[in-house]
């Protein structure tokens, strides 16, 4: 329905009438322009009737369904257009994730689809030298000429048998990934199918894994909870689902308490009960003081981890238990876990090691228990995503499984699977030499002994995204030459950035399909035009939130700004279209097994194949005779109407019988991770001893298998490197491709303790005064691995001994307001990531972005 | 006729900026200009240390400072029913005064032609990236690209320079009976505007139901802003 046509439906038009003094002047406002002034005031009688004219029309147009891939939310939105052109955002408030809330940084899209500085056509580099300080001299080509030339090179490979050498990297995606990403490099002939993963939040996850077998995100029940405590993340800001917390944390806070725990006073912090700001990196030993404080004194749910014999409570601090006194419900350990770890993990040592008083760690075990088990403990990538995090993910998330509170109401949940169908498996598509080059070692490293990335509990199946830079440059497993990516950025978005420039350089052949020129770009061979996700193409992506699955359509919904094509999709048939004419038909005859579930008909050309793809992995919500669950719809048109489909309600305590872990139970001691850990240790021939020595781990023995507690893995050195980085995310990054949004700097003191247009540093003013810094100084901060230079700006909310900072800016390419100088590539800003240490929490893959780091500040 | 307040709920804000960003593309304000804006303030020393935020705007005051000492007759800034202080960009002179008397900084100036950025003819890789006013001319709109044409029907779609400009409660939209945008972006449901003189509308129902504060009450300019709640919850 239009805006025009809603605005009819029973509201009362008014204009507003001019008073002058106390009387009431009869004066409509006119159109197009200030209200006119009467030529003559007359007096009325408020009671009176009087004329009224109808005021000017607003725009006629349409609110037209989309989504938003701007951060891992994924939201379903609606655009309003009148006549052609994208003029609002709003929430898709069908979606019963978020309802009607819909972020700030939404509506910055609208900057982003019209920003000037996006690629407009196919350019090809003529400058064969690559560097950061190279001007690539880019120039316009046709996208017949562009898809040649990929053909070509795609081609050289074939015919060398070396096929493997393809890389194809992904950034942000839609679920129509499954094309380029998921069967391209196979029919190709290559493994190297690599994603962002693991510079995202992958060490998250392991948590969840190695405790109830769930390689995910959680959902988190807060219409039910009673208690709160968010760790290591920023739900109304940067973390998932933001929408929906900004939609709920006014009713949460009426009805529940929330507690914080983050070294930096984030805006989520704000708004909480209260704040534990722990020292970056000892996480772990917070989460295991919290629950020696739930088992010493009896908080424990009886029902979830059930309960001595006689019903005594043995467990006392510095006591061992007999394992056979304790009868165990749903979980698995939890003697072995006292005894081993929990036992002398008391909230006075815990204060000593994280600077939270032991009073309040009391407090907050002893509200977590009162309130379970209707209680969530939020595990967000803070204490994750460090060199030794894999294991304080498993402690704090260890902390809702004492309490009771998985797959329980107020607690933490899951989301529900989305019902769509896979597009054909690449295996009728391949021949010998595909066959052979797809079966290689992976660029990223993952699996070898310093990186198990046990995604799932499978060694070798998870992502070590930053390590391709390493294996390109080391040619270990062997060199790249063809690369391609899409809508990523990982010469800007991965630790030790100029690793990426080195690699990209060496790289001999680069396609970039972006919307931006961005800093990978300058390294680029051939550039595509890419569309932008939420306004030019088809696209659907799904999430969870509010105990509720959704999943969004994004379809052309404007006329598309520029000569741009859909990377997951169109470019794909392009390319494949290129090969067939060179003899290679496989990757057509692939695209072209995906036909219009509702005729039939085979794709024609690169538009029809986006439209078929998107209708055949959605069959099963659209298609009533295919239904699965959720929502349904009558057709497909009905479905495109709508723009989102919604699961049906999560159901608590399905899992309880059965979490898919090794032992089927919750797991303190994980038979999951002991599984993996054996199963990488067997691939190496090597002990599990070795392999956590070799991934930084100091834990031997069986506390390779509980949660338990490591001193962080730090670069520098206290007495040269005084203060510990807290990296973060701004509430306004769109990932880091906000950065060329005017809205984003107007604005950008949004963050607490930031500045508009400014790209600050803080420190405590403690802290400022010992190292004679002031407020507002520019300076150079050094870790180990670079430097890079921002003013500072003194917060109290910065605990003394650390120095915190957003990532999003320090852009040196994207565009002139994301750079300083686009021609010059002289950044704006400051990007976080060149003082970051490209390290990894390696039994995951995920990259280190938390407590990895030492720097010190130098007066510039 | 209704006698339009504000209503903000600090306990629900979360401090977002959605309501700054909003006004922005509602109204086609340039860059540095916020009819809809925010106050903030950070209280303490560590660990114990607040940080309190507070959405602000026009308040239009029933006693509106800008209106008396606005020199021009008749006024460029006035009041119309239902409460609201509007400007008119025909009579004001861009005297300034009326920025100068507001007591709560809500009344802006344009110094220069709004949005230079997108009158700008330059690009940044000749022949394949486009300049921001080839943008304009390529996907239409009124000077920038997302140009929101509602706002020209009461009152400059985008005010020129030499003018001030502010806030106007989003006057379009209530005269269809719609919020002001601010609201309507609000994720937080923070944000209500209504007929005080109704007891069953949201902000009589809101007003009734918590103590609330106005800014600078003392000044006797009666605000139309009512702020209710707190933005930091207390420690349980």
């Amino acid at each position: 329905m239009s805006q025009k046509e809603e605005l009819g439906k029973g509201i009362k038009r008014r204009t507003f009438l001019k008073i002058s003094g106390a009387a009431v002047a009869v004066a409509a406002l006119a159109g197009g322009c200030a209200p006119e002034e009467p030529e003559e005031p007359v007096e009325v009688d408020p009671d009176e009737e009087v004329e009224r004219v109808e005021p000017v029309p607003l725009a006629e147009g349409s609110w037209l369904p989309s989504g938003c891939a701007g951060c891992t939310s994924w939201c379903a939105k609606e655009v309003y257009v009148v006549d052609g052109r994208a003029i609002k955002v709003r929430a898709n408030a069908r979606s019963m994730v978020h309802r009607g809330g819909s972020c700030p940084r939404s509506h910055m899209a609208l900057q982003q689809v019209y920003d000037p500085d996006r690629v407009k056509v196919p350019m090809k580099r003529t400058n064969p030298n690559k560097g950061r300080n190279e001007d690539p001299g880019f120039v316009p080509i046709t996208w017949d000429e562009a898809a040649e030339t990929i053909a070509e090179k795609l081609m050289e490979l074939r015919e060398a048998n070396e096929t493997h050498k393809f890389l194809l990297m992904r950034g942000r995606y839609t679920q129509l990934n499954q094309i380029l990403y998921g069967r391209m490099p196979a029919i190709l002939g290559s493994p190297n199918n690599i994603s962002h993963s693991s510079i995202c939040a992958e060490a998250e996850k392991f948590g969840p894994m190695y405790t109830e077998g769930y390689w995910n995100y959680r959902d988190y029940d807060i219409e039910k909870t009673k208690y709160v405590l968010v760790w290591g993340c920023d739900p109304i800001s940067s973390n998932r689902q933001v929408s929906h917390y900004l939609n709920a944390w006014g009713d949460l806070l009426d009805r529940a308490e929330v507690a914080v725990v983050d070294p930096r006073l984030s805006a989520t912090a704000s708004k909480a009960n209260e704040w534990l700001p722990v020292k970056p990196g000892e996480d772990a030993a917070l989460a295991l003081a919290l629950a020696h404080v739930i088992l010493a004194e009896d908080l424990w749910s009886r029902e979830f981890v059930g309960d001595f014999q006689d019903g005594t409570n043995r467990f006392v601090a510095g006591q061992t238990v007999e394992e056979d006194t304790f009868n165990e419900a749903h979980t698995l350990g939890v003697v072995k876990w006292w005894n081993m770890e929990l036992k002398d993990r008391t909230p006075e040592w815990a204060e000593e090691v994280t600077s939270i008083r032991a009073e309040q760690i009391k407090r907050v075990a002893t509200r977590l228990g009162e309130n379970a088990p209707n209680v969530i403990v939020w595990l967000g990538g803070g204490p994750a995503m460090q060199v030794r995090g894999g294991y304080a993910a498993m402690a704090v998330h260890a902390l809702n499984g004492l309490l009771g509170s998985v797959d329980n109401e107020g607690g933490s949940i899951r989301g529900a699977s989305i019902p769509h169908a896979s597009v054909p498996s690449s295996g009728d598509f391949i021949d010998e030499i595909s066959a052979e080059g797809a079966g290689k070692q992976k660029i990223d490293q993952r699996g070898y002994k310093e990186f198990p990335a046990m995604a799932s509990g499978n060694p070798g199946s998870g992502v070590v995204t930053n390590r391709v830079a390493d294996g390109i440059l080391d040619e270990d497993p062997y060199d790249i030459k063809v690369a391609f990516a899409y809508w990523n950025n990982f010469n800007f978005s991965c630790p030790e950035p100029d690793r990426w420039n080195q690699a990209m350089a060496k790289v001999p052949f680069f396609v970039h399909s972006v919307t931006h020129a961005s800093e990978m770009t300058r390294f680029a061979d051939i550039v595509l035009p890419s569309t932008h996700h939420g306004f030019e193409q088809w696209g659907y992506l799904g999430q969870k939130g509010n105990g509720y699955t959704h999943c969004w359509l994004a379809r052309p919904i404007i006329d598309r700004v520029w000569d741009c094509k859909n990377p997951e999709t169109e470019v794909v048939w392009l390319i494949a279209e290129k090969l067939a004419d060179r003899g290679f038909s496989k990757l057509l005859d692939f695209c072209k097994a995906i036909t219009d579930p509702e005729t039939g008909a085979e794709p024609q050309n690169g538009m029809e194949f986006s439209e078929y793809a998107i209708k055949h992995r959605l069959q099963p919500i659209w298609d009533p005779n295919a239904y699965v669950s959720g929502d349904r719809f009558d057709g497909w048109e009905d479905f495109k109407a709508s723009g989102v489909w919604n699961s049906d309600k999560y159901q608590y305590k399905t899992l309880w019988d059965d979490f898919g872990t090794v032992s089927g139970k919750f797991e303190f001691y994980s038979e999951t991770l002991k599984k993996a850990l054996e199963t990488h240790a067997g691939n190496h021939n090597a002990s599990v001893d070795e392999i956590l020595e070799t991934c930084k781990y100091l834990a031997r023995g069986e506390y390779a298998f509980i949660p338990h507690y490591e001193e962080p893995y730090l670069w520098g050195e206290v007495e040269e490197y005084p203060l510990v980085l807290v990296d973060y995310k701004s509430r306004l990054n769109r990932e880091g491709r906000s950065a060329n949004c005017s809205w984003y700097y107007e604005i950008k003191d949004i963050d607490p303790g930031d500045d508009k247009w400014e790209d600050v540093a803080k420190i405590n003013p403690a802290d400022a005064r010992e190292l004679g810094i002031e407020d507002g100084d520019r300076v150079q901060l050094s870790s180990p691995v670079g430097q890079i230079e921002c003013k500072i700006k003194l917060w109290e909310g910065v605990p003394p001994g650390t120095i915190s900072k957003t990532f999003g800016q320090g852009h040196w390419a994207y565009g002139r307001l994301a750079a300083q100088d686009f021609a010059q590539a002289a950044a704006r800003g400051a990007n976080n990531n060149d003082i970051l240490p490209a390290d990894y929490e390696r039994l995951s893959g995920s990259s280190a972005f938390y407590a990895v780091t030492r720097v010190k500040i130098e007066k510039v | 006729m209704p006698n339009y307040v504000m209503v903000i709920d600090l306990h629900r804000c979360t401090g977002c900026g959605a309501c700054i960003i909003g006004c922005k593309n509602e109204n086609n304000t340039p860059e540095g200009v916020f009819w809809a804006h925010h106050v903030y303030e950070t209280t303490g020393t560590f660990p114990d240390v607040k940080y309190t935020y507070m959405p602000t705007l026009c308040n239009h005051c029933d006693n509106a400072p800008c209106i008396d000492v606005c020199p021009v007759d008749p006024k460029a800034l006035f009041k119309v029913e239902g409460g609201m202080t509007l400007h008119s960009v025909e009579k004001c002179i861009g005297c300034r005064v009326c920025e100068n008397a507001c007591p709560y900084g809500v009344i802006y100036f344009n110094e220069e032609e709004p949005h230079g950025f997108w009158r700008d003819t330059s690009v940044l890789i000749e022949g394949v990236t486009a300049s921001p006013q080839e943008v304009v001319e390529r996907v239409g709109g009124t000077v920038i690209p997302y140009y929101n044409p509602d706002r020209e029907t009461t009152y400059e779609g985008i005010r020129p320079a030499n003018k001030v400009e502010k806030c106007t409660f989003c006057d379009h939209r209530l005269v269809y009976g719609l919020q002001p945008y601010c609201n309507e972006v609000c994720p937080s449901g923070a944000r209500f505007l209504g007929d005080l003189d109704d007891p069953n509308s949201d902000v009589s129902r809101l007003l009734d139901q918590y103590p609330y504060k106005r800014p600078q009450e003392e000044l006797g300019t009666e605000p139309r802003v009512y702020y209710i709640r707190e933005y930091n919850p207390k420690p349980k």
